[in-house]
């Protein structure tokens, strides 16, 4: 479905953003209300529910056996895919995968992977004959703004409580996944002329260009996108990498909280 | 249905494995109005099962192949989410879930007042979560509350309840292990006030006597989800955020 994207929506958010106002009321950095679920899907061998501002996403997580790559005998695999079914919003339709949904799936991956927060090796049960494939599938519910990030939340928490299966497949005894560290993403788009943080709907709708942040527990980087039209300054990056780290730190405590429990 | 004979699914004071009655369903919430995207929605558990249905429109009907020109089509996708069963299922359609699609689209309008919008098209997701045996009943059940809460006009709601047999004995709402083990699953959309019927399916092996026992306890519970359904619909207006 083709959006339109009205003039007038356009004219307002550079209106607000000459006077640092948002459309929602939000000052430029701030998020919308934030809450985390896990283990909440029989099933699932690691679940999560991310409820972000009217985005509502799932990620659960799968394992299956399978035979490592002939050129890495030791090492297991992971995946990370996502889905903008028809259900989140009335401009997805049904069909192969869009472009949009592979690149969140591929965004949200890079971050996971690149950190190395899953070490491979450790997914190996016999060199060269059986490894764990760990597969994450994010499913978004509700499209209200920033699926980005939530799909990322939503993907380490659920790995983060993962537990690895083995009974069933007989090889051993069920045990929590490891995983070291938290990756977690922070998205700016540019609306009115300037970027903020965690963009809504109207926002995304009305607004340009779009800079997605990965970083890793000690705050570096492991993913960056750029996505859609428009170009940006490396002071601006600058000046939302530094917000990037503020809020990276803050979602990774709530991962941290709701795994103590 | 799987095998027969060699699992235990009855205790042997008569109760069911998971401390049943035979007349007994599984636990069942509903709430309305879950989804800030959609027209509507409803998100229903059922046991283990956990069911969400939006809704969108009535809308333009396209492609234009689809259109009718006295009543409103209504599309259904019903889809299992990649982790909602025990080994993980490939994203896409699936020759069950489009059969389940395609009854449950007719079902639904069995009770929509299509004729109120010609040549428009009614859009209804039911995506499966978490499944643990009778997912194409909650499906139909999370859809009605949707619809409703869409403020589509029905002409009833629809309840999707099913009941099957055990070890040769007739029960409510088969539970995993009873609709791998059991000789028979008979899952039914009941219209409540009227009493009528709108979706059926059946396989197994199960005698005259035994479908109407199983009939009747299906009705007893669609009456009884009916009322959860309704309560979900009046705490949404209670709410009063959309």
């Amino acid at each position: 479905m083709v959006e339109l994207v009205p003039t007038l929506l356009r004219q307002e958010l550079e209106r607000l953003a000459a006077d640092n106002q948002r459309i929602d009321g939000r000052g430029q950095w701030d998020s919308r209300n934030v809450s985390l679920e896990v283990d909440c899907l029989y099933n699932a061998e690691g679940s999560a529910k991310v409820v972000w501002g009217d985005t509502i996403i799932y990620a659960g997580v799968k394992f299956e056996i399978r035979t490592p790559w002939p050129d890495r005998p030791t090492q297991g695999s992971l995946m990370c895919g996502a889905e903008l079914r028809p259900v989140a919003h009335r401009k997805y339709e049904p069909g192969p995968p869009s472009p949009q949904s592979i690149e969140l799936g591929r965004v949200v991956d890079r971050g996971i992977r690149e950190s190395g927060c899953i070490d491979m090796e450790k997914l190996c049960i016999v060199p060269g004959e059986k490894v764990w494939g760990v597969m994450i599938d994010i499913h978004v519910l509700s499209d209200g703004g920033n699926i980005f990030d939530a799909a990322g939340l939503a993907a380490i928490a659920a790995l983060r409580t993962a537990v690895v299966p083995a009974e069933r497949f007989d090889v051993g005894e069920d045990h929590r996944l490891l995983v070291n560290g938290s990756p977690i993403m922070a998205s700016f788009t540019r609306a009115g002329g300037r970027f903020v943080y965690d963009p809504s709907e109207e926002e995304e709708l009305g607004g340009d260009e779009r800079i997605h942040i990965t970083l890793g527990d000690e705050g570096h980087l492991h993913s960056l996108q750029k996505g859609l039209r428009g170009v940006f300054t490396p002071s601006e990056f600058a000046e939302i990498l530094a917000v990037a780290e503020q809020k990276c730190t803050e979602l990774r405590e709530m991962v941290a909280e709701k795994e103590g429990n | 249905m799987g095998g027969y004979g060699d699992v235990k699914l009855l205790r042997d004071d008569g109760k069911r494995l998971d401390g049943r009655t035979v007349d007994e369903m599984r636990p069942v919430s509903i709430e309305a109005g879950v989804l800030p995207a959609a027209d509507g929605s409803a998100m229903v558990t059922h046991g283990l099962n956990v069911a969400v249905a939006a809704v969108y429109g009535p809308m333009e009907a396209h492609p234009r192949k689809i259109q009718r020109q006295d009543r409103a089509v209504i599309d259904v996708r019903y889809n299992m989410a990649p982790f909602s069963t025990g080994d993980r299922i490939r994203p896409g359609f699936n020759r069950r879930s489009r059969e389940i699609s395609k009854v449950t689209a007719e079902a639904l309008e069995s009770v929509v007042l299509v004729e109120r919008y010609p040549r428009s098209k009614i859009r209804v997701e039911i995506e499966i979560l978490a499944a643990e045996a009778g997912t194409r009943c909650v499906g139909i059940t999370a859809a009605a509350v949707a619809l409703a809460d869409a403020g589509i006009p029905m002409r009833d709601m629809i309840v999707g309840v099913a009941s099957g047999k055990i070890e040769d004995t007739v029960v409510l709402d088969l539970d995993k292990a009873e609709d791998n083990y059991g000789q028979a699953d008979l899952p039914v959309g009941i219209l409540p006030n009227t009493g009528e019927i709108a979706f059926l399916q059946m396989d197994g092996d199960l005698s005259i006597e035994e479908f109407n026992l199983a009939m009747e306890y299906n009705f007893k519970a669609a009456s009884e989800i009916h009322v959860l359904m309704v309560d979900a619909l009046k705490r949404r207006y209670e709410r009063g955020d959309n």
